[in-house]
């Protein structure tokens, strides 16, 4: 096909780019004109046909791709705006496609009738831009304005209902707690830079790139420095503890939009990005990147429990999956991680999106009863299987993809996850166990609060009381479709043949990584069969409590609340650094009125007052003088003014008194 | 014995006296006096002086000449005087001051 | 003493004095007609210089001509002349203004300061005249003389002069003319 239409892969991954782009521009254009949000429609959709025919399968499993373009000069540096195509950048972008076509399509029906269509279109073609973009840069600056971009639309995307206070408070906090992050990234790229001297994936970390040249000596603490910046990059965006603050947060932006970026593709960024860049990190960054990526996810998990948003209960979800991906990481195995990215992506997306048609029913049956509700309350919820039973299925699969659940393809990269971490913790001994183990718990965890919310949401009967339930319908097919397609997604023939093991995966097999530790075939029975069992366990304990309604504990325990309140992390947050750095600003802001104002003020004062000396040096001496000159003349001449009276003799007076005096002078010389 | 002095010191006095006359004086017809008594010193001047040129007689000469043109310089200057006095209606030059800044 | 002498000074003193007298009336009529005097004694000082025709020539034209215009003029232009000429009270003397005064000293002054020099210097041509004997004497024929002189060596300036008096005769006529049919 390739050959029919000639489009090499560089080009068709340009143009997967800047096709979002063009419409980006032509909806910012065209505005309110255009509420359809058909450009954006075909731009992904016609991404997407290149990523898959032109991109992904021409450049998976062979040789990598890159390309060179000048982008400017620094003196004698030239900066070079480049693409990078190996197994693991179009990987990426081809996810960030596959997920981004279902979303786009979804939101045609899920977004209908919203007034600020135009500019949720335009904002979508922005973020796909930017976060296609992001995956094939090969030039880390490049990457960093991408990385800033993909942050900026998800900032507007999250402030899309900007009328909501709650949403412009968390698009704020989203945009600080990134900076952050970007900040950290940004020194990370100054090191790389000062140490390379250049910033070019390829010239760095190819082949034969400068960093296997042995100039660099891995372990060095200006390495490890940069690396502890990368990763702080990292964690912001993937929404790492304890910069996980703005992920629940920003889901006041619409379903959809939560979906892909706040779950499927831009939180993932951050792991990417470690992947591409994994040989500059040594021992020590990496363990720090699997200690945060555990701590990460147990206690997102545990935040999870708590939790009754429905979307709220997702997105602990997603932070502890992408705390999974962190550990794999962090022990090596990126490509466990990226394998659980790719998964991730399909399952987690399904969920929200299911979890986007429930709460649009639920906003409709409270739009048809006069009842005050919070659609996004699972209290609120319940019995919802006899109003949408199709979406029900759907999300179950998705729940048990997220479970862990075997056939699924969140076991295949789990088990990969947890097993890797195994066989690395036992390579390690000692305390590393704790890693391990820990997930283990997270991933019991896991199947509990999403049973949890499967069957808060789905089972019983509706807890909310408006007589209206015949309001309560199936999703319309525009947004069960995708759903579909990304049902499809979760189960396991998509990344491999044989469902109990993800040896045979062919992401894996793709991002092939020589692990530092050995294998442990026995662990490789062992724990995906433990981790079922307990995900049943879990699971029967959930039907028995939330279905039956034998519910063992007090809903306003302490530990509940805790929970649900994030340990109080957010007001601890508020007490430890809003607070302060408010009073900061507000010594700042008095600092800056008194004394730096003052200083100027003074200073100003005292500059007035010396013009003022110079005005009057200026006005009685300078201008003095001269006046005084001109006056002296003025006197002089109106002194001898009367010599001129225009008497004859008066005049001859005078002419014989100076021949008289000259005269005189004569004798007497 | 009268001899060239005593003829220039009265000369020096009738000059005097017409200097103080052109420049004192508030009446056109009496700086006219004045110039002609400047005029008859310079007369007497030349009449004493003529008395030890016997050759050329180019005092008594020039002291005619002098005197002929005193005559016309006092009939033009009359009749300026009189045209003063159509115009201003008054011949004292204090009051004709249009040279005046 | 003898009487050639005592007659210079008396001439002397009375063209001075009524010279004096001239510039110090108030009245001018009154200055006017001193003028007279003043011409007169001038006219016998030339005598004394040897003069004769210049002196005859003096009365002739001052006193005959110049003076009686003065008075012409003075009477036309002056309306007040009767009231002067009849106010005789007050002051007779006009003050003098010292500025001129002091000028006109000062001019005298110079001019004998300047006498008594020369007096010392005296010009060669005429001591060398006075040693020779070619000086004018009282019984030489001056008029005859001068009539030679005037039409053979002074020749051009008389006939200048001539041309000049005519000159000023038609300016004066014209300028004192009645200027109705301007």
């Amino acid at each position: 096909m390739t050959n029919i239409l000639n489009i090499s892969p560089i080009l068709a991954s340009m143009l997967i780019v800047l096709l979002p782009f063009l419409a980006f521009v032509i909806q910012a254009v065209l505005g309110r004109k255009s509420t359809s949000g058909i450009f954006s429609l075909v731009a992904i959709v016609m991404s997407t046909i290149l990523s898959g025919f032109f991109v992904f399968s021409e450049v998976w499993n062979s040789i990598p791709l890159h390309a060179d373009y000048t982008w400017f000069t620094i003196g004698e540096k030239t900066f070079d705006i480049g693409i990078l195509l190996n197994n693991l950048t179009v990987l990426m972008q081809f996810i960030v496609c596959i997920i981004a076509l279902p979303v786009h399509i979804y939101s045609k029906s899920y977004m209908k009738g919203d007034s600020g269509i135009h500019r949720y279109w335009m904002y979508l073609s922005l973020f796909c831009f930017a976060m296609l973009g992001l995956t094939i840069s090969k030039n880390l600056l490049m990457m960093y304005i991408f990385w800033e971009l993909v942050g900026f639309a998800s900032y507007l995307l999250i402030g899309f209902w900007f009328t909501k206070d709650s949403a412009v408070q968390a698009n704020k906090k989203a945009f600080l707690i990134n900076r952050i992050g970007d900040l950290g990234f940004l020194i990370g790229i100054s090191v790389l830079f000062t140490t390379f001297g250049t910033l070019d994936i390829v010239d760095i970390l190819g082949k034969d790139g400068l960093f296997y040249h042995g100039i660099i000596d891995r372990n060095s603490g200006l390495m490890t420095a940069a690396g502890i910046c990368f990763f702080l990059g990292a964690m912001a965006k993937s929404a790492q503890f304890p910069l996980h603050l703005w992920l629940p947060d920003a889901m006041e932006g619409p379903t959809s939009v939560s979906s892909l970026i706040h779950a499927a593709t831009m939180v993932a960024a951050g792991v990417f990005l470690l992947s591409s860049i994994f040989p500059l990190f040594n021992e020590t960054v990496l363990l720090i990147i699997a200690i945060i990526g555990t701590i990460t996810a147990i206690t997102s998990s545990i935040f999870a429990l708590a939790q009754y948003d429905i979307k709220k209960v997702l997105a602990f979800s997603t932070i502890s999956q992408l705390g999974y991906m962190m550990v794999a990481v962090g022990i090596g195995a990126w490509d466990a991680g990226m394998f659980h990215l790719a998964t991730h992506a399909f399952f987690k997306c399904l969920l929200f999106l299911s979890a986007g048609a429930v709460i649009h029913e639920m906003s409709h049956l409270k739009a048809n009863s006069n009842i005050d509700f919070d659609p996004q309350d699972m209290r609120n919820m319940g019995g919802l299987r006899q109003y949408m039973p199709k979406t029900f299925v759907l999300m179950s699969i998705a729940s048990l993809a997220l479970a862990g659940f075997p056939l699924t393809s969140g076991f295949l990269s789990k088990d990969a996850i947890v097993i890797s971490a195994f066989e690395w913790a036992l390579h390690q001994g000692g305390l590393y166990l704790v890693i391990p183990i820990i997930l283990v718990i997270v991933s019991v965890l896991t199947a509990f609060y999403i049973g949890r919310l499967i069957f808060k949401t789905f089972f019983g009967t509706l807890r909310v009381k408006v007589g209206h339930e015949a309001y309560v319908h199936e999703a319309p097919k525009t947004m069960l479709i995708p759903l579909a397609f990304l049902a499809v997604c979760s189960f396991f023939f998509v990344f491999s043949l044989n469902p109990f093991s993800y040896a045979n995966a062919s992401i894996m097999n793709g991002l092939y990584v020589n692990y530092t530790f050995p294998e442990i075939y026995s662990l490789h029975t062992i724990i995906p069969i433990t981790l079922t069992l307990t995900a049943l366990i879990s699971w029967w304990l959930g039907y028995n409590w939330y279905v039956k309604g034998k519910y063992p504990l007090n809903a306003n325990s302490k530990l509940i609340l805790l929970a649900q309140n994030q340990f109080g992390m957010n007001e601890w947050m508020m007490k430890t650094f809003v607070n302060p750095t408010i009073q900061l600003g507000k010594i700042s802001f008095w600092f800056d009125k008194y004394i730096v104002d003052g200083i100027i003020n003074g200073t100003s004062y005292i500059l007035k007052q010396l013009s003022n000396l110079i005005t009057w040096i200026d006005k009685y001496i300078v201008d003095g003088i001269v006046n005084g000159i001109a006056k002296l003349v003025y006197e002089l001449g109106n002194a001898f003014r009367f010599v001129q009276n225009g008497r004859l003799q008066n005049y001859m007076g005078f002419a014989l008194t100076v021949v008289l005096i000259g005269i005189i002078y004569l004798i007497l010389r | 014995m009268i001899t060239l002095t005593h003829f220039l010191v009265v000369s020096a006095c009738i000059f005097c006296i017409g200097l103080y006359t052109v420049i004192a004086k508030r009446n056109a017809i009496m700086i006219l006096i004045g110039i002609e008594l400047m005029i008859n010193a310079a007369i007497l001047n030349f009449v004493a002086f003529s008395k030890y040129d016997k050759t050329n007689y180019g005092g008594q000469v020039f002291a005619l000449f002098a005197i002929v043109l005193a005559a016309a310089s006092v009939a033009v200057g009359l009749a300026i005087i009189l045209n003063v006095y159509r115009h201003y209606k008054t011949i004292n030059p204090d009051n004709i001051t249009d040279l005046r800044d | 003493m003898n009487l050639e002498v005592f007659l210079f000074y008396a001439f002397a003193m009375l063209a001075i004095g009524s010279a004096l007298l001239v510039v110090s009336l108030k009245n001018t009529a009154r200055a006017l007609f001193l003028f007279f005097i003043t011409l007169f004694s001038m006219a016998g000082l030339f005598l004394f210089a040897l003069a004769d025709f210049v002196a005859i020539t003096q009365i002739m034209v001052y006193v005959g001509g110049v003076l009686i215009l003065m008075i012409f003029a003075f009477m036309l232009s002056n309306k007040e002349l009767l009231a002067d000429l009849q106010n005789i009270s007050g002051s007779f003397l006009s003050l003098p203004s010292w500025q001129s005064v002091l000028l006109a000293i000062g001019f005298f002054v110079v001019i004998l300061i300047g006498l008594k020099e020369w007096n010392n210097d005296m010009p060669e041509w005429i001591l060398s005249n006075i040693k020779s004997g070619d000086i004018i004497l009282p019984n030489d024929n001056n008029i005859q003389q001068l009539g030679i002189k005037f039409m053979t060596q002074y020749v051009l300036p008389f006939e200048v002069i001539s041309i000049f008096l005519l000159m000023a005769l038609i300016g004066a006529a014209h300028l004192s003319r009645k200027e109705e049919n301007r």
